[in-house]
């Protein structure tokens, strides 16, 4: 019982160590995604709790290398770059995203108006190869959960995407995956109707 | 006027941070007079309020004395004091209104220009490209680094996308506020070869304290080398991608005003 015992606290006790050194880190997060990561539209800053923990250490390690964030037209990525500096290592940046996926995510309101879920649906049929056909993503293929996310960002990202503002760098491999598939949304309102059929999958 | 009285200085700044500007040398003088007249007074007032402490020390059986200050030769215990600062400050605010003058208010012809951008928590700089114009196809655009070339006359277009900013380059003695909504213009000339950090020094936000960026100054052949290594019409735009001047148009452009 007593070795049971030892060996539960020998296996826990990092992990509650990495917690709170989550918690101490994503301080700095809160400003502007929140002290329940669910993003703030006024501080242009996503929800981060739908995604895995996989995806938001790789974000980070490309916002700090200036893979993400360094485009001069990519407002908020550019808010981002220096935050991303305070995580000093890649045990740190683990640590803050295994406290985010913590916090668990739920639903968000949609803003975006005019947005055909109906279309949407078989424009989603590209996204689902990566995406899932639930939106909630493949770590396996880098693809983030989609859902629980601020539509208004989703959009924000797709056009970044069509315009190379994002996934442009030579260096950023899964950012330009998502290029080529966000190009194949005609216009502005193929991308509100994907992204209406999404929000249909976060209820 | 200013390369004479850098002789008889201390020279407290350029100790700390080489001067990298043909204008730094005035704000180094001026911070040496300043330094040095306010040292003296700082100096001589507590030295003689120490003196005063100890000399009338209490003692034993001897009250104190109650002055009213209305006598002539009281009152002169302030007014000769008064009136040496009152000359000291003229001694001040002649020069501060002639460095005020060439670093602000004349900005003079320029070899080169480039557009500086602040946004909460980054700088974007748009230099020219090989056509030496700024707002053309071949500009090179990048991200926390600004690239110029020594012995050039620059005028920089300084704007802020969210809220108030300030550049400052403390090797080059420059720190000028950028206002949303306004291009401020102002100039400055390198004069040394090397590398430096820029910060922003005007509270933006919570990552104000991390707004950093470096300045590298080069020699001509080295700055056209860096600027055909970036050009986008070269490369098809990568990291650095071809300006757009869509907004600036619309900005009202204003001479700098401090």
């Amino acid at each position: 019982m007593a070795v049971l015992a030892i060996l539960a606290i020998a296996t826990l006790a990092p992990n509650a160590h990495a917690d709170a050194r989550g918690e101490q880190l994503y301080r700095n997060c809160t400003i502007c995604h929140g002290p329940d990561a669910r993003g703030i539209p006024l501080q242009l800053a996503p929800a981060l709790s739908n995604l895995s923990e996989k995806y938001i250490v790789e974000q980070l390690k490309k916002y700090k290398s200036g893979i993400r964030g360094a485009h001069e037209k990519d407002i908020a990525g550019l808010r981002m770059l220096p935050m991303s500096q305070t995580m000093l290592t890649e045990e740190d940046m683990q640590a803050v995203a295994s406290h985010i996926v913590s916090l668990g995510s739920s639903p968000i309101e949609p803003t975006l108006e005019g947005g055909d879920p109906v279309k949407g649906k078989t424009l989603y049929a590209t996204c689902l190869a990566c995406h899932g056909p639930d939106g909630k993503g493949n770590d396996l293929l880098n693809a983030p959960s989609l859902i629980h996310q601020h539509d208004w960002y989703q959009l924000t990202q797709l056009k970044n995407f069509k315009d190379g503002i994002r996934g442009g760098n030579p260096q950023d491999i899964t950012g330009a995956q998502m290029m080529p598939m966000a190009m194949m949304l005609g216009d502005e309102q193929g991308m509100k109707d994907v992204i209406a059929y999404i929000q249909t999958l976060s209820k | 006027m200013f390369e004479f009285l850098d002789r008889f200085m201390p020279g407290i700044l350029e100790s700390l941070l080489p001067r990298a500007s043909e204008f730094a040398i005035q704000i180094d003088v001026l911070f040496d007079v300043i330094a040095i007249l306010v040292g003296f007074w700082f100096i001589l007032v507590l030295g003689y309020f120490f003196y005063l402490v100890f000399r009338y020390r209490h003692r034993e059986g001897q009250k104190a004395e109650y002055v009213t200050g209305e006598t002539h030769k009281q009152k002169q215990a302030i007014e000769i004091p008064h009136f040496l600062i009152l000359a000291c400050d003229i001694v001040i605010i002649i020069p501060t209104f002639v460095v005020w003058y060439n670093v602000k208010i004349d900005v003079p012809q320029p070899d080169e220009e480039v557009r500086i951008v602040a946004q909460q928590w980054a700088w974007t700089f748009y230099h020219a490209g090989e056509d030496e114009i700024l707002g053309t196809d071949d500009d090179v655009v990048s991200i926390n680094e600004l690239h110029v070339k020594e012995n050039t006359k620059y005028t920089y277009h300084l704007e802020s996308r969210d809220v108030m900013h300030s550049f400052s380059v403390p090797v080059f003695r420059l720190k000028q506020d950028a206002v949303p909504g306004r291009v401020i213009t102002g100039h400055f000339k390198p004069i040394l070869t090397g590398e430096w950090d820029i910060q922003c020094a005007e509270m933006c936000g919570v990552a104000h304290g991390i707004m950093g960026a470096r300045i590298f100054i080069k020699s001509e052949a080295e700055h056209k080398e860096w600027l055909a290594a970036n050009s986008p019409i070269k490369s098809g735009g990568s990291l650095l991608a071809a300006t757009n001047e869509d907004e600036i148009t619309e900005l009202k452009e204003d001479k700098n005003n401090g």
